[in-house]
């Protein structure tokens, strides 16, 4: 099985070296997002051994991915769209954007476009609560927001985004 | 005492301990604010938000620092919201209100939101009916939900987390209570919150899944039907049942139980109960000072036995060869007639009477009597060593783990705790993280040593001497000149010891590692000497009889020579395989070399134990009788067998390690024609022509307490006494122990209040001189031929107490034996081959034995590690052991990778 070990090592030795071998369980996090550029997502191999490497249980690291919105336990698309429902933002309008938002571009929220390009999800809070409906985009090299906005507006930037 | 701060809840004036939690304040006055996330054992989280309330604080003029007075009375301030009183320690002056109509209110909607998903399947759920939510709700939620009910949303509903335990997704409410229960307390974060928000949920990434001794008692905390255990999910209502208290017997720990039973017909696990009375489930009962109100999984789900199928029902006697079934009167005149032989009555010196730790005090008391009228011996059947110490250096009454901490040291000898004891693992551990110093002194890595402050690894074989070191200083001395690199290459046994103490490192840092063990070693004695109260556990990690015993001997004197004997938290105390074996040396029973005993004598009357099972070389008697719940090994080479009930069916009781006698009660009618074991022995008795008390156990403990100097006035009374309940606890915690006593609503109803008795410590014999003089240590005669084969215990095993239980039985895995990498490697075995590499296990003078091999650092260079009850009879450390590949049989795949 493919290791990160094998692939990263002196990336991952550089990670651990930046904190005390005491805490070394704080480099989960930048080895989880080491982990997800590989396959754009993290993979449980991954997560066992990102334990290894930090000391920690696997449960552990699992809870920490999956706390975050960031990371992924899945394969996707592309392009990650991540629509904040939570309840400031539903009432603005959120949970009737998204459904028309999956509507006009065919998926179900959580699933991935044909040709493999767009995910769109629902998410906690984005911090953006007073300018929804709004999403921020994930596009592997990082993150980009997007408010106030409408499904013409959303459906404008996805065509943007499959070209870009 | 702590300083006490005043305070007003709801118009009471109240006092509590700085520090308390409103919570646990308002309890100790009787005010229930409800919680669900709250558990007086954890940390409090404030997830639920379910125990809000009004809270004014006195307004404290900057200037002056006093409060700023109102008509008379300090003007209060209160907060423009709820706060948690869980969270929230009392303070001065603290004014609290608990039933206002905003916190009433506040409650209605925590519960409303709590409940907008929840399945509200109460009617088929385990919880129903000791519920808290279901409670809770009931008491302070509202009618009716003003959430869509289309919106609920559905999760899984029978994730097995792992064989033991099964989640509930939609039920749980998120209290995290079962997470932090696996992360603080059992200190095996195995599982773990994944996601957020509505989506979130409790996983397992451990393999096997929930993989934890500890498992079962986050079935008692969820305070709703989120995690149910395989033994008793869809088994019975709550109200149904009825409790039975009881004491584990599966270590020396003697956790206190509770059995539920109901009448059913059939009975569980094809019991052969007909329309009779089952266990249902087993859960903790609650003893402040044994085992608060945790179990573990071997306790829980292992009490299976007693309800096996396989038991012996009635009594056999061989007839032309065979084991055939026979009356009792039969059976016992037979019996009576064979252990006899020729001699007269009386004067069967050639008898030998075994019983075990498995058996309760008035049976093991009742043997001793049999064979002392008999003229024959009487013997323990044990593994383990040194318990005749004990009267003098147990641990002494009041001593409570609970209440060490700061200025206190804990040094375990020889014990993987966690395998041997779990609830003592846990409870040292709590003492450790609350400032107790514990030193683990091992001849490997164990759990525990995470906990340790120091450390000290020696070479099997070397236990008593490294404990002596720590007792006696001028040897100490000696170590850490022979430590110093230059002297290191004397051949002083000193320099060995710190040789035993490096560790597993490459070679270029054992140089300097060597100063560093010795330099630990000496830290780690003075801590002992110095500390205020000391315990030491001994268990029974690569040890046989003769090595517990030295090992039990150089901690008496170690603790003689640092008088930490005779005061409440000092004293040794014997990590026994079973549940009375102590109660065994006090009655007067000795363990003895099976091997030499059994030479001697032509007539064995064995109880409650399998010695062939364990070791079939050992010599045959002419005529034997056994005593059991199972054909056994030894049942089937017996002349006549009794069928004796579980300890499920009678009462009696154990006596702990920790010199603690509890009572235990019948849960269930006893199987067909069994007999509590001391009726047997007393009648067999009598057709010996001996006079024994064999009416009740009551009778037998009477006698006890008239005979046996340490349990000189107990009575079954007292055992059952639980008034002082409230005086044990963790009194030096700020929160007040009281809170802590009944299985109240914080406890989920899960989990039983104790009313049927708290036990008594046995008091202390006066030191004998000869201990208080530090003796040396013997040297260790272990020859350094081939490999040390050394017996070590696993919780888990094929013990006859164990594989009957269906759910423990998935996780007892395969036999194992434990190498070093560089021996496998030199015996040409492929570490970290999957499955692993089978390995023939030769050892001088035993059958030769097949094992998966677990090849890693955690096994010393030159040792094999042997687990007890496993398939390879080993009591003691044996020199001159090999392995040796072999093809795994059932895989094809290592069959092509066979070794040339
Ligand atoms: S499973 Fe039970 S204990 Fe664990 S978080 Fe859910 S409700 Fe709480
Ligand atoms: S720790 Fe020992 S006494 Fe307690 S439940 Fe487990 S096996 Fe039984
Ligand atoms: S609730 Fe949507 S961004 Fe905060
Ligand atoms: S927040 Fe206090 S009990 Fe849950």
């Amino acid at each position: 099985m493919m290791m990160l070990k094998d692939t990263y090592s002196a990336e991952i030795e550089a990670t651990l070296a930046k904190y005390p071998p005491e805490n070394k369980r704080a480099a989960v996090m930048p080895l989880l997002h080491l982990a997800q550029r590989e396959n754009g997502y993290v993979t449980k191999s991954a997560l066992y051994e990102i334990a290894d490497l930090c000391g920690v249980a696997v449960t552990e690291v699992a809870s920490i991915m999956g706390f975050y919105t960031l990371y992924h336990d899945q394969p996707g698309g592309k392009y990650r769209l991540q629509v904040c429902t939570d309840l400031p933002c539903a009432l603005r309008g959120a949970n009737e954007f998204l459904e028309q938002l999956c509507a006009n571009v065919g998926v179900k929220v959580g699933e991935t476009t044909a040709d493999g390009m767009i995910t769109i999800e629902a998410v906690t809070c984005l911090a953006g609560c007073n300018k929804a409906p709004m999403f921020q985009v994930q596009t592997g090299e990082g993150l980009e927001y997007y408010e106030n906005q409408t499904v013409e507006s959303a459906v404008a930037l996805i065509n943007d985004l499959v070209k870009r | 005492m702590s300083k006490q701060v005043n305070l007003t809840i709801d118009n009471q004036a109240v006092t509590a301990a700085e520090g308390a939690l409103i919570v646990d304040a308002a309890k100790k006055v009787g005010i229930n604010i409800p919680v669900f996330c709250y558990h007086p054992k954890l940390e409090p989280a404030g997830m639920c938000r379910m125990c809000l309330v009004e809270i004014g604080r006195p307004v404290i003029d900057r200037a002056t620092g006093a409060p700023v007075m109102e008509g008379g009375k300090p003007k209060l301030q209160f907060g423009p919201k709820l706060e948690t009183s869980c969270t929230t320690p009392v303070s001065e002056g603290m004014v609290v209100i608990t039933n206002s109509e905003k916190v009433k209110a506040a409650r209605k909607d925590v519960v409303e939101f709590l409940l907008t998903s929840h399945p509200l399947d109460c009617p088929v759920c385990d919880k129903g009916g000791e519920c808290p939510l279901q409670n809770l709700t009931l008491a302070h939620g509202p009618a009716t939900s003003r959430f869509l009910f289309n919106e609920k949303n559905h999760n899984a509903k029978h994730v097995p987390l792992g064989d033991l335990i099964y989640l509930d997704r939609e039920r749980c409410i998120q209290c995290g209570r079962c997470v932090r229960f696996q992360e603080k307390i059992a200190g095996d974060p195995v599982i773990g919150f994944y996601n957020r928000g509505r989506q979130m949920e409790i996983v397992t990434f451990s393999e096997p899944g929930f993989d934890s001794y500890f498992s079962g008692n986050t079935t008692d905390i969820c305070p709703v039907g989120a995690l149910t255990s395989a033994d008793f999910r869809f088994g019975a209502r709550p109200w149904e049942m009825k409790a039975t208290a009881s004491i584990c017997t599966h270590c020396a720990v003697g956790c206190n139980l509770a059995f539920n039973v109901r009448r059913e017909v059939g009975g569980k696990n094809g019991s052969p109960s007909k329309g009779g009375i089952v266990i249902k489930r087993a859960l903790p009962r609650q003893n402040e000072a044994v085992n608060e109100l945790w179990i573990c999984d071997k306790g829980r789900f292992a009490y299976q036995y007693s309800e096996s199928p396989t038991r012996l029902a009635t009594p056999l006697v061989r007839k032309d060869g065979e084991l055939t079934p026979a009356s009792w009167d039969v059976a016992l005149e037979y019996a009576a007639e064979g252990l006899l032989g020729e001699s007269k009555p009386g004067q069967a010196k050639d008898l030998l009477v075994i019983g075990s730790g498995r058996l309760a005090n008035e049976d093991l008391f009742t043997l001793r009597k049999l064979a002392e009228g008999a003229g024959g011996q009487a013997a323990l059947y044990s593994q383990s060593g040194g318990g005749d110490l004990l009267a003098q250096v147990g641990a002494a009454p009041g001593t409570n783990l609970a209440s060490l901490g700061k200025g206190s040291v804990i040094l375990v000898v020889a014990s993987d705790l966690h395998e041997e004891a779990p609830i003592w693992f846990l409870r040292v551990k709590q003492a450790a993280e609350r400032g107790a110093t514990l030193i683990v002194a091992a001849g490997r890595p164990t759990r525990l040593d995470r906990y340790a402050k120091y450390v000290i690894r020696y070479a099997y074989g070397e236990e008593a001497q490294i404990v002596a070191a720590l007792g006696d200083s001028p040897r100490r001395a000696e170590l850490v000149e022979a430590a110093k690199p230059a002297a290191a290459a004397k051949p002083a046994a000193a320099a060995k010891l710190v040789e035993a103490a490096k560790p597993a490192a490459a070679a270029k840092t054992v140089e300097a590692a060597k100063p560093a063990a010795a330099a630990r070693l000496v830290e780690a004695a003075e801590a002992f000497g110095k500390a205020e109260n000391a315990l030491v556990f001994f268990g029974s990690d690569g040890l046989g009889q003769s090595g517990a015993q030295s090992v039990a001997q150089a901690c008496a004197q170690l603790l003689a020579a640092t008088r930490h004997v005779g005061r409440p938290n000092n004293g040794l105390i014997p990590v026994w395989g079973r549940a009375n074996e102590q109660g065994g040396w006090e009655l007067g029973l000795k363990a003895a070399n099976l091997q030499t005993a059994l030479q001697a004598s032509t007539t064995a009357y064995i109880v409650a134990a399998d010695p062939y099972g364990d070791d079939p070389s050992l010599p045959a008697p002419s005529f034997l009788v056994v005593q059991e719940l199972f054909l056994t090994e030894t049942a089937r080479r017996a002349d006549v067998v009794f069928p004796a009930q579980a300890f499920t069916e009678r009462d009696g009781s154990f006596t702990s390690g920790e010199r603690r006698v509890q009572r235990y009660y019948p849960a269930t009618p006893a199987l067909a024609d069994c007999r509590p074991d001391y009726a047997i022995s007393a009648e067999l008795g009598q057709h010996l022509g001996l006079k024994l008390e064999g009416r009740s156990a009551a009778a037998i403990f009477a006698q006890i307490a008239t005979e046996i100097p340490a349990y000189k006035g107990l009575t079954y009374r007292r055992l059952a006494e639980t008034t002082n309940a409230t005086a044990i606890g963790a009194a030096k915690d700020p929160r007040d122990a009281e809170e802590r006593r009944c299985a109240d609503l914080y406890y989920s109803g899960a989990g039983y209040e104790n009313t049927q008795g708290l036990g008594v410590q046995l008091p202390l014999q006066t030191l004998s001189p000869a201990l208080s003089k530090p003796a040396a240590a013997p040297a260790a005669q272990l020859s350094k031929t081939g490999l040390l084969a050394v017996p070590v215990t696993q919780l888990y095993d094929l013990g006859q107490t164990v594989l009957p239980s269906a759910l423990l039985r998935q996780r007892i895995g395969e036999a194992w034996v434990g190498v070093n990498p560089a021996d496998a490697a030199e015996a040409g075995i492929e570490a970290g081959a999957a499955p692993a590499a089978i390995v023939q296990v030769v050892l001088p003078g035993k059958p030769e034995w097949r094992a998966a091999a677990r090849i890693d650092e955690r096994t010393p260079r030159g040792v094999l590690l042997i687990p007890r009850s496993m398939g390879l009879p080993l009591n003691a450390p044996l020199p001159g052991a090999s392995i040796r590949p072999v093809v795994r049989r059932d895989s094809q795949e290592a069959a092509s990778q066979q070794p040339a």
